[in-house]
């Protein structure tokens, strides 16, 4: 029985140490909710012109897959991209507001925004960085079978900021900063066992429903 | 007997390794490229692509072989379309059909590639270095062009080396596209050359 109570309180410890922290900061210049009619789509574009490095593709398939609505399309990053090739390059897409209304002075593109019915532009910037590994684990192999023995730590940081244009009006809509941590753990005891933080789930899902309520209460039919 | 069939085995397995370790790589890039957002001038321009450059497989080291011949003459046709009304491709300057106006003749200087065990860096990255050459119908010169173009995959995890310089690869060509058409009508030689054709044009 005390072995079992042992057990409990030493997962429930784990599990709980295995936790992240997240925070959502917002700033809307506004409190009115953005027009979105029945059809129209939703971009989310991830930084790709740092050298050092790019915001993570799945990080921006998670979020598209959060704020997808019955109401909207989110339309793929690729599909946007190629659909306005040359324009959102790395080295070509406009990285302002000011850029962005410079670039639909050109009717073409704006002939094509209409097309496609992108409303909604959104920009997004960040990353996952893992440091503070800690401890040492050795794992070993005979004839008489193998295991492991000893304990890892490491922590990760996510921090992701949306910056959301009207690309029929052309003006900033809203700023969404999302940082979240957590640390996550490997214990070897004869198998090792992976305690991982949820950083990142919990970074989109925290970022799609913040951008998400912006959305979904005004769209309208037909 | 039996310790010379170990020594054998071990001294195989050791060559096999080294050999894996030290393979080639060899990429041929054939990607279809999205047609190109823009609005064409009214000008007739023939491009100059020869064999060479249609068959062109960079080595940027001994041990790398990438073919981008066939994608960037898809590429650099179907950049130059959005570029001019009406746009020809030829393989030598005997085949310029007539009407043209303005003549380009395309030439790889140079491709560079840096993977991450030399780099320590966690990406794949690319160079294409082209040369343009601009021309009047009449051999002329306009413009010496050189173009860089960079590509670079997001990172290298769970890639192998060749999907890696071939994605890499693709991103260059694709900036090379993007590049031409947005700077080819600021380079001065181009626009000034460009206006006075107009003026002729509409003298005439």
């Amino acid at each position: 029985m005390r072995t079992r109570d042992l057990s409990v309180l030493l997962a429930s410890g784990l599990a709980a140490a295995c936790g992240s922290t997240t925070t959502v900061d917002e700033f809307r210049a506004t409190t009115h909710l953005m027009q979105i009619d029945a059809g129209d789509k939703v971009v989310i574009l991830g930084r790709r012109d740092a050298g050092s490095y790019e915001t993570d593709r799945s990080f921006v398939e998670c979020l598209g897959d959060e704020i997808d609505d019955a109401h909207f399309e989110v339309m793929s990053e690729d599909a946007f991209i190629d659909a306005f090739y040359p324009w959102f390059e790395p080295r070509t897409a406009p990285k302002s507001l000011a850029r962005v209304q410079k670039l639909m002075e050109r009717d073409f593109v704006r002939a094509r925004i209409e097309e496609t019915r992108v409303r909604y532009l959104v920009w997004l910037d960040g990353e996952i960085e893992t440091s503070g590994h800690a401890g040492s684990m050795s794992c070993a192999i005979g004839p008489a079978g193998g295991g492991c023995l000893g304990f890892s730590s490491w922590d990760k940081t996510a921090f992701f900021e949306a910056v959301v244009w009207d690309l029929k009006n052309l003006t900033e809509e809203a700023r969404v900063r999302v940082d979240s941590e957590g640390t996550s753990y490997v214990i070897g005891v004869i198998a090792p066992i992976p305690l991982l933080s949820p950083v990142r789930s919990q970074a989109c899902s925290g970022m799609g429903e913040q951008l998400k309520s912006y959305f979904t209460q005004v769209a309208t039919e037909g | 007997m039996r310790k010379h069939w170990a020594r054998c085995l071990f001294a195989s397995s050791a060559a096999l390794l080294l050999g894996a370790c030290a393979g080639s790589t060899n990429i041929m890039i054939e990607q279809t490229f999205p047609s190109v957002v823009a609005q064409p001038q009214a000008l007739h321009a023939t491009l100059v692509f020869d064999q060479a450059f249609r068959s062109y497989v960079a080595t940027p080291d001994e041990h790398t072989q990438i073919g981008i011949g066939t994608a960037q003459v898809e590429l650099l046709s179907n950049a130059f379309r959005g570029l001019f009304t009406q746009v020809d491709v030829v393989t030598s300057r005997d085949e310029i059909p007539p009407g043209t106006e303005m003549v380009i003749v395309a030439s790889v200087r140079e491709v560079q590639v840096s993977v991450p065990s030399e780099s320590y860096l966690s990406v794949y990255e690319v160079w294409i270095k082209y040369n343009r050459e601009i021309e009047t119908a009449d051999g002329a010169g306009i413009d010496s062009w050189f173009l860089p173009a960079y590509g670079k995959t997001p990172d290298s995890m769970l890639l192998s080396r060749s999907t890696a310089i071939e994605q890499a690869a693709i991103v260059a060509l694709r900036d090379a596209g993007a590049k031409l058409l947005l700077d080819f009508f600021r380079i001065p030689a181009i626009y000034a050359w460009m206006q006075e054709h107009e003026n002729q044009k509409v003298q005439s």
